[in-house]
């Protein structure tokens, strides 16, 4: 039977014309087979002065059984491409784990045998394979990850024709953001702007207070490292929507990276930054200043680590940190080798983020 | 509760006394401390340990002592050894063993029998050579243990080389005096004769013990590495299991050990004096007695030490102490030839190949084929590993003043499977307290590069499934056997068990020249096995891979699997061949170069004294020669072919 959706026809085509291509260099070349593949990482991750943002270089990879330590990888991603197609086929979708698991057999005879993957990472990095070399992002062949992301606020989701209203009135829980974004529409939209904030306890307190019907905001968290499906969603109402949206995350490295991903996007997954990227993101804290300028007490900062200064370092020297406010605060941190979590906040009070400091920063930035 | 109150008391009482004493008075409980002699025999069974007969150990250490003792006894004399041991268990219920052990050797006469088997610190060994035993404790042990333990009495079966009358014994220690109990002595008539060559030994007795299945395979271990140094014995071991024979495998035997003179840079007060008592009634002079009782001390070297001590020349035995103190300093002080290692027997590159190439192992049969027990207690059976290659190499030092001689010996390949590493002390395996031995540390310190080979190679090719090997343990994975063999009239042991050695002085480094060297040696070989089990493993990851990736392939494409799965297997033999083609290439020109650098090497250590510019334009003309030799060769072919085609012209 074949699959009725346009889309999946045309990535069905796509991995059939890959593997055509191999069988050709097998059966009628006679030669080992190569598969070209865009480099991932850090070496091939391009800053775009134009787009704002971090996008995939020019460097590629050559995938081919010709070494001992490339055959295993080429099978797995024959064998993953193979998945794809039979998961697309029978218009079915799968959590990335479930696709682990389709493929999951053992090589060897009896006296050598292995597993096929070492573990779920290797399936990941075949399906980012397939990603690549279908030039598709995974969730367009129905491959998700756990939802991880959480959303509240005046915002209602179509999910695959079921409606959720995430303006839930009661103060009391969020709404996961649904990975299969394909499957996802906004449908309305009755909020001022939308602040993303680094982790659910900190979204809760806010939740909690009343900020989202005081201010008529929609808040949403990526739970630390945000997933693809947050993302894109973030980049839905900035772009679709045009509200403007604001990142606050903790005061150090770590925090300020947490907060770029939305803005600028992230090495790993700079083939895919069109998508997931909004360049139109405010950072607006938690700015190393703030910690002296709100005064946070000396019990609630934390010292900063041998890592934290390197990557401090190491960001003072980005082409989208020049800004000198950015700057500046890089140097208050590196004098002051001092940082901070949101969280401290509540050494004031409850009441404080939510009332106090959220209020004072949006205004300063003209969102409020 | 009993022994603090004791304890108490004794306190109060000396405080007591402490007491009286100030007050002068006399106390009628004061304790008084005898002073008694307490025989060697006494003192000995009391610390066993240090002897290394503890608990789980007994059986160990008494086959260990009787091999060695029958080992020493044939070497003295250049015989080949002929050994049988026998270990039984009689008494399950009282754990008694019956352990005896017979040997060709040269015997011992019939009136040293009682005290060579009971007597404490009685030996015919203590001189200054290379032997197994020293202390002349051993066999004692055994002795005295049997006749605390048990009440069946030694018997001794002696052939003598010199006496050739076969006597027999029956003997007990008296272990608090440190004297023979003779039960039985007799000569044994022809007819009953125990001993079948025309001298040897044989000793049976009973002990007590417990075996552990531990302790039973290191009894195991000890007579399996015995045969691997001793390939010139002939050992046969019969236990509850069954018997099993090392055959011999050379007649070549190591050349003995002779006695020499101590070295006098090894000389102290109590040496001096001893050799001055050799002297006693024969009136000599200092001068005699140095240069007659210390080696590399001529008579003049003698003079010298005298004179400059400043203190006339008079016979041995009229000076004192401080005079005898200043000699030893000033000897402490002289340069002398280093000692001479006539005194020292090692195993030697011929006898440890032997036994290299004809390793033995133990088999349980026990485990194979359970149920098929013949009945007969053949459980145990012998297997020879077969190495594909074996190479030597040794150095001598001098380690506390003493020479010490390094032998190293490595096998590799064939039957050899997997890493182990022997140790041997003046020809005793030991078995116990490996990684504390200098010879674990010299194995971790040593880069196998030296092989040719990185550690990535060996852990990638060797060592399947061992991911988290650390990285000074990658020598392991490779399938070699080395064996380390130190032989010196002091040993560095780190214990008094005798079963690790410490290292003194240069002792590693030498340790580590010699296993470089070995490295080096079996470089070849192991790069080539390298090489094909590269091969091998890519050819094995094909067959296991190819069929998942044709399919994946199959699946999606609705094509036919095995057609693909044919071309790919063709495709991936033909990758594998050119690519070792293109390396056995390289490797050549690699071998090559090699040469002509060792060439280049050999010249230099020729010709010191030539400037180093005149050996390169020296090469150069050489192999400009050879280029021309090469150039007049294949002109001359031509030359030879021109004719022939003309002919085929003409025709």
């Amino acid at each position: 039977m074949p699959p009725k959706n346009k889309k999946h026809k045309d990535i069905i085509k796509k991995i059939r014309l890959v593997m055509k291509t191999i069988s050709d260099e097998v059966l009628i070349q006679k030669k080992i087979p190569e598969l070209e593949i865009a480099k991932i990482g850090y070496d091939n991750t391009v800053w775009s002065e134009k787009k704002k943002m971090l996008t995939i270089g020019e460097k590629k990879v050559v995938v081919s059984p010709n070494s001992t330590k490339k055959i295993p990888t080429f099978a797995q991603y024959l064998v993953m491409a193979n998945a794809v197609r039979k998961l697309l086929d029978e218009e079915m979708e799968s959590t990335i784990r479930g696709m682990y698991y389709a493929t999951l057999s053992s090589v060897g005879d009896d006296r050598n045998r292995e597993k096929f993957w070492k573990g779920q990472e290797d399936s990941d990095d075949a399906i980012k394979a397939i990603e690549l070399i279908t030039g598709t992002p995974r969730e367009e062949f129905s491959v998700t990850s756990k939802p991880k992301g959480m959303i509240s606020g005046p915002i209602t989701l179509s999910v695959g024709g079921d409606t959720i209203d995430c303006n839930l009135g009661s103060r009391a829980t969020s709404q996961l953001i649904p990975t299969n974004t394909l499957d996802v529409e906004i449908t309305d939209v009755k909020a001022n702007f939308v602040m993303v904030v680094e982790k659910d306890t900190v979204l809760n307190n806010i939740r909690k207070s009343g900020f989202i019907q005081k201010y008529k905001a929609i808040l949403m968290t990526g739970s630390g490292e945000p997933d693809r499906a947050t993302r894109i969603m973030v980049k839905k109402l900035s772009e679709d929507w045009k509200l403007p949206v604001v990142v606050f995350a903790d005061a150090d490295p770590w925090g300020l990276g947490i907060a770029l991903r939305y803005k600028i996007g992230s090495e790993s997954l700079s083939y895919d930054s069109d998508r997931l990227v909004t360049p139109r993101v405010k950072v607006l804290g938690m700015m190393f200043s703030d910690i002296y300028e709100y005064n946070i007490p000396e019990v609630a900062r934390l010292s900063a680590s041998q890592e934290d200064i390197n990557r401090a370092n190491d960001m003072k020297k980005k082409p989208w940190l020049q800004e000198s406010q950015w700057q500046k605060e890089l140097d208050l941190f590196l004098k002051k080798k001092e940082k901070c979590e949101l969280d401290a906040f509540f050494k004031h009070g409850f009441k404080y983020l939510a009332e106090v400091y959220l209020p004072r920063k949006l205004q300063e930035a003209g969102v409020i | 509760m009993k022994s603090s109150t004791t304890l108490e008391l004794k306190y109060h009482e000396k405080r007591k006394k402490n007491y009286n004493f100030s007050n002068n008075n006399i106390d009628n409980k004061k304790v008084k401390i005898k002073y008694n002699k307490k025989a060697e025999s006494e003192f000995f069974v009391d610390n066993s340990a240090l002897a290394g007969f503890t608990g789980e150990r007994i059986l160990y250490m008494a086959i260990r002592e009787l091999i060695e003792n029958s080992l020493d006894s044939c070497e003295a004399n250049h015989i080949l050894p002929e050994i049988l041991i026998e270990l039984k268990h009689i008494d399950q219920e009282n754990d008694l063993w019956s352990i005896s052990c017979t040997d060709n050797g040269v015997g011992i006469p019939s009136e040293k029998v009682p005290v060579a088997v009971c007597s404490f610190l009685t030996s015919g060994k203590y001189v200054e050579k290379q032997q197994r035993g020293l202390f002349g404790v051993g066999l004692k042990m055994i002795a005295a243990f049997s006749t605390k333990d048990t009440d069946t009495p030694i018997k001794i079966w002696s052939k003598d080389l010199e006496e050739r009358v076969e006597y027999y014994h029956e003997l007990r220690t008296d272990i608090s005096t440190n004297k023979p109990i003779i039960l039985e002595k007799n000569i044994v008539p022809d007819s009953d004769s125990i001993i079948k060559h025309n001298h040897g030994f044989k000793i049976s007795t009973t002990l007590r013990a417990r075996l552990s299945p531990i302790t039973k395979n290191k009894i195991n271990d000890y007579v399996t590495q015995s045969s691997i140094v001793n390939p010139y014995a002939d050992i046969t071991f019969e236990n509850d299991d069954g018997k099993i024979t090392f055959k011999r495998r050379t007649e070549k035997m190591p050349e003995p050990a002779k006695e020499v003179l101590p070295h006098p840079a090894d000389m102290d007060l109590q040496t001096l004096k001893k050799a001055i008592l050799n002297f006693r009634n024969q009136k000599t002079t200092i001068q005699g007695v140095l240069s007659n009782s210390f080696q590399k001390l001529s008579n003049e070297k003698a003079k010298e030490i005298i004179n400059r001590t400043g203190i006339k020349n008079k016979p041995a035995d009229l000076y004192v102490e401080q005079e005898l103190i200043k000699i030893v300093n000033i000897c402490k002080h002289t340069k002398f030839q280093s000692p001479n290692t006539d005194h020292l027997s090692p195993i030697g590159e011929q006898i440890l190949t032997a036994g290299m190439m004809s390793e033995y192992t133990i088999v349980n049969n026990k485990e194979q084929n359970i149920g098929k027990n013949e009945g007969n207690g053949k459980n145990i059976n012998l297997k020879i590993l077969k190495p594909a290659l074996t190479s030597y190499s040794s150095r001598s030092t001098v380690i506390n003043n003493r020479p010490t001689i390094i032998e190293c010996g490595i096998a590799y390949g064939g039957d050899i499977s997997s890493f182990k590493l022997y140790r041997f002390a003046n020809k005793i395996p030991l078995l116990y307290d490996e990684g504390s031995d200098v010879a674990r540390e010299v194995v971790s310190e040593v880069n196998i590069n030296k092989m040719g080979i990185t550690k990535k190679d060996a852990k990638e090719q060797f060592a399947q499934g061992q991911n988290n090997l650390k990285s000074d343990r990658v020598a392991e994975v490779l399938p070699i056997h080395i064996f380390f063999h130190i032989c010196s009239t002091k040993i560095p042991y780190k214990t008094a068990g005798k079963e690790s050695i410490a290292s003194e002085g240069d002792m590693k480094r030498y340790m580590k020249y010699c296993l470089s060297d070995l490295y080096r040696k079996v470089s070849a070989q192991i790069r080539k096995d390298l090489k094909i089990k590269e091969v091998e493993n890519r050819l094995r990851l094909y067959k296991f891979y190819i069929p998942l990736i044709s399919e994946a392939i199959s699946d999606t494409l609705n094509i036919n699997i095995e057609k693909l799965n044919q071309a790919f297997n063709y495709v991936a033999e033909k990758h594998v061949k050119k690519e070792r083609m293109h390396e056995e290439q390289s490797m050549d020109t690699e071998e090559n170069s090699n040469n002509i650098r060792k060439k280049i090497l050999k010249e230099r250590n020729k010709q010191n004294l030539i400037l180093e510019s005149n050996i390169h334009k020296k090469i150069h003309k050489e192999e400009k020669k050879e280029k021309n030799s090469k150039v007049s060769k294949t002109l001359r072919r031509k030359n030879f072919e021109k004719p022939t085609l003309f002919d085929f012209g003409i025709r």
